[in-house]
């Protein structure tokens, strides 16, 4: 019965993420091969394309024998069909690519949220206020959690507004986090808002916890110097970004986005957390800084999720060193499929990876000219 | 090649500035004389020059040895000093030269600047003597992607006239160096290909009355009608087709990215992919594909997968492809044109009449350059002009892509034109 078989699958992964999250966070590989391969052969038989995608490739779950072998799914894939390993009927949700400059958005159907919303909080924990996990002491004031992306509510097809609606509503309710908010709405910036709700933790000295995309802090970043306006924000404050800019007005390299935080915001890049996530994933990424100082910056992945980068000719694991095409393989997937290959270009850093581009041409492409190089800093004389 | 600062490229345009005076001096036939003398020599596969590209281009530009000589035979056959002479006699209609009354006077500027893009050496050759012809001495910006051919088009024209030479300089500097890029952009006149965002930056930062001289993005497609799929036509189209995209591993702006079919039967559109794919696998071995960087490879990948998944969900989809993806042909089921991965990635979709290609090209269709189309019958000269009115520049048979002729109105323009000043001088 497929039903029992979804549910006891469920059940494992969410006492996986239930289990107490500790800075070390140790990932149990004999673990995670047995649930990987288990759901494997699950979404085999009832995601029928990803079935037959598989086979074509000559997986199946009698000859995938390690995780490693479970074969990816482009994660365009989600724009072409609902990669559904349930019946469509028992669809409760669905999420939705941003669709900037897509000419289609890939979607993420979800018979239940609950291994979603049970993945968001111990890894933002874990990496965005590791002082929660460590007991330590806390400061004067509890720190106040604002968000520079709409509520649920306002746009319900978001998985980060709802990855950010469920981290206030979960930290709230543990008493975690001071008055906490959304500071966009309708796709405006509410920048007084914003700026009243800084002062204020200023005048508690509650640090901050600021959150949201990065164009969206472009955009209040843009704002404050505008006013000329430099903020101390309390000790203890940080800032967690995360998406592009693709297909906005203004782009910024991560380095100068940074740059621009500690100049208006004076906080340092060591205290700033880039998030890489996807739509069509359960988990997220984080990167280290705040998890292990002084260390060098790279992602990490919560223990139920891992990462392969693969030659993208051969599928094969790049050597150290070598940079390689991201392939995720999220045991929060149970609904969809649990291992999606992304867009993005990487490099293996200790026990993570740094991210160091994305592929050219989501959209199609004539010749190869390349004189898009001149644009580097290149604007009106 | 080491990296110019803005001093230096300000003294090189300095210096072809002045090597131009005596340029403007000579007569233009002589000039041509030179210029043809160099084409004649490119055209020899035996020459220094060709020696030159054969050894140093694979390694530069990531093409294959084979792919760089079978390219430049092709792009070069009709490349003689002849069509030069033909092309300025065409444009120019042998206009006379200063001192002569009631008449144009058509004119190089004073010195003109060539910022190059992509890897492909054809564009590069023509993009230097161009101006030359018209007695504007030149500076040349290399691309990244080809190092070495505007410097071996420097050497071959010192060879045959040294001070020629000295008309052509060739500078490096850094992208995103805006002094040496402003000084770069100071002479009179300047050609530029890139994106239309490179374009748009560039006109930016030219200070009127300076001429900009672009060529943009383009790309091209094959359209095939119901003969080219008969039985006995087929094969031949299948070679001819995969000759187009195997030559500089598609990625220039004449190799077509997609293959459209007007054919009432479905199996023909079949047919047409897998004997593309099987021309493109006996293609590999002679025209082997060249380096791939990473993220174009993984684009391909990509592309590919999603095809593979297209398949799997039982839509009309068939993918073709080699085990290491060395090529790849996807059969879609739509009109609708997708990433174009380029390295030998086509895709042949169905069209219902050629009326539909406009929308079927989508935003591409502004962007368009050339169109291969074959299979019309008694059809074929309305065909060729229905598909010139969508704005191609050049309409050609298959197998011919890569072997446009030198006058080619390339960007819908001329070779010469764009790059006069002309004067009209009216008699008493």
């Amino acid at each position: 019965m497929s039903d029992s078989e979804r549910s006891a699958l469920d059940a494992k992964v969410l006492a996986w993420m239930r289990e107490p999250a500790t800075i070390e966070w140790p990932h149990d590989e004999e673990r995670f091969d047995r649930l990987a391969l288990e759901l494997f052969a699950f979404q085999f038989e009832h995601c029928a394309p990803y079935g037959r995608f598989c086979a074509r490739r000559g997986r199946t779950p009698a000859t995938v024998q390690n995780w490693r072998d479970v074969p990816p799914v482009p994660s365009g894939a989600f724009k072409e069909l609902a990669l559904r390993s349930f019946a469509a009927e028992a669809t409760v949700h669905v999420f939705r690519t941003s669709g900037t400059s897509a000419p289609r958005r890939g979607e993420l159907h979800l018979d239940t949220l609950a291994l979603y919303e049970a993945s968001v909080v111990p890894s933002f924990v874990v990496h965005v206020l590791p002082e929660l996990v460590l007991r330590q002491p806390p400061d004067a004031a509890r720190p106040r959690l604002r968000v520079l992306a709409p509520a649920p509510l306002v746009a319900p097809d978001s998985s980060l507004s709802h990855m950010f609606g469920v981290l206030l509503r979960e930290l709230a309710s543990q008493g975690a986090i001071g008055p906490s908010g959304f500071d966009v709405a309708w796709g405006e910036l509410r920048f007084e808002g914003w700026l009243r709700a800084l002062e204020d933790a200023m005048a508690h000295h509650a640090p901050l916890v600021l959150c949201g995309t990065a164009f969206a802090f472009v955009h209040a970043l843009d704002e404050l110097a505008r006013r000329g306006a430099r903020l101390s924000l309390p000790a203890g404050s940080r800032v967690m970004e995360t998406g592009g800019f693709k297909g906005r007005a203004r782009e910024l390299s991560r380095q100068a986005l940074y740059a621009l935080i500690e100049e208006r915001l004076s906080i340092p890049p060591a205290r700033i957390v880039n998030q890489y996530g996807m739509t069509e994933l359960a988990s997220q990424f984080h990167d280290s800084v705040l998890r292990f100082p002084g260390a060098a910056r790279r992602k990490l992945a919560p223990p139920w999720v891992r990462v392969r980068l693969v030659d993208p000719a051969t599928g094969d694991q790049v050597l150290p060193g070598e940079v390689g095409v991201v392939v995720i393989h999220d045991l929060g997937n149970t609904g969809s499929v649990c291992a999606v290959e992304t867009a993005d270009l990487a490099r293996a850093v200790a026990d993570g990876f740094e991210v160091i581009g994305r592929e050219p041409g989501a959209e199609a492409r004539g010749c190869s000219l390349a004189a898009d190089e001149m644009l580097t800093g290149l604007g009106p004389a | 090649m080491s990296t110019s600062s803005a001093g230096d490229v300000a003294t090189a345009l300095e210096r072809v500035r002045h090597a131009g005076m005596a340029l403007r001096a000579r007569p233009r036939a002589a000039t041509l004389d030179c210029l043809a003398q160099v084409l004649d020599r490119w055209r020899d596969p035996t020459s220094k020059a060709r020696l030159s590209l054969d050894l140093a281009l694979p390694e530069a530009t990531g093409f294959s040895r084979e792919v760089v000589r079978a390219g430049l035979v092709h792009a070069l056959q009709g490349w003689t000093g002849d069509a030069l002479r033909a092309v300025v006699q065409r444009e120019l209609g042998g206009s006379p030269r200063v001192g002569d009354r009631g008449c144009t006077l058509a004119e190089g500027f004073e010195t003109t600047s060539v910022l190059l893009a992509g890897a492909l050496p054809s564009p590069t050759l023509l993009a230097i003597l161009a101006p030359l012809a018209l007695g504007s001495p030149v500076l040349v910006r290399i691309s990244s992607g080809d190092p070495v051919t505007a410097r071996v088009v420097a050497s071959s024209i010192s060879e045959v006239d040294p001070r020629l030479g000295e008309c052509v300089e060739v500078v490096q500097f850094r992208a995103g160096d805006l002094g040496a890029l402003d000084a770069f952009l100071s002479a009179e006149c300047v050609v530029a290909s890139g994106s239309d965002a490179t374009i748009s930056a560039i006109a930016a930062r030219i200070r009127p009355p300076r001429r900009l001289v672009a060529y943009g993005h383009r790309a091209s497609v094959a359209v095939l009608g119901p003969g080219a799929l008969t039985s006995s036509a087929l094969p031949e189209t299948c070679q001819r087709l995969a000759l187009d995209v195997a030559l500089w591993d598609q990625l220039g702006c004449l190799s077509p990215l997609a293959v459209y079919v007007i054919a009432a039967d479905c199996s023909a559109i079949d047919d047409l992919a897998e004997g593309l794919a099987s021309a493109l696998a006996q293609a590999e071995p002679r025209l082997p594909r060249g380096r791939i960087p990473i993220a174009a490879a993984a684009a391909f990948a990509r592309a590919r997968a999603e095809a593979e998944v297209r398949v799997a969900a039982g839509r009309g989809v068939g993918v073709y492809g080699s085990p290491r993806d060395r090529w790849c042909v996807v059969r879609e089921d739509t009109e609708e044109l997708r990433e174009a991965p380029l390295y030998r990635f086509v895709r042949i979709h169905p069209l219902a009449d050629l009326a539909g290609l406009s929308a079927a090209l989508g935003a591409l269709a502004p962007h368009l350059a050339a169109v291969a189309i074959d299979g019309f019958g008694a059809d074929s000269r309305s065909a060729a002009q229905r598909v010139a009115g969508l704005g191609a520049s050049r309409v050609c048979a298959p197998g011919r892509m890569q072997a446009p002729p030198l006058g080619w109105h390339h960007d819908g323009q001329g070779i010469l034109t764009p790059l006069c000043r002309f004067s009209d001088l009216e008699a008493d």
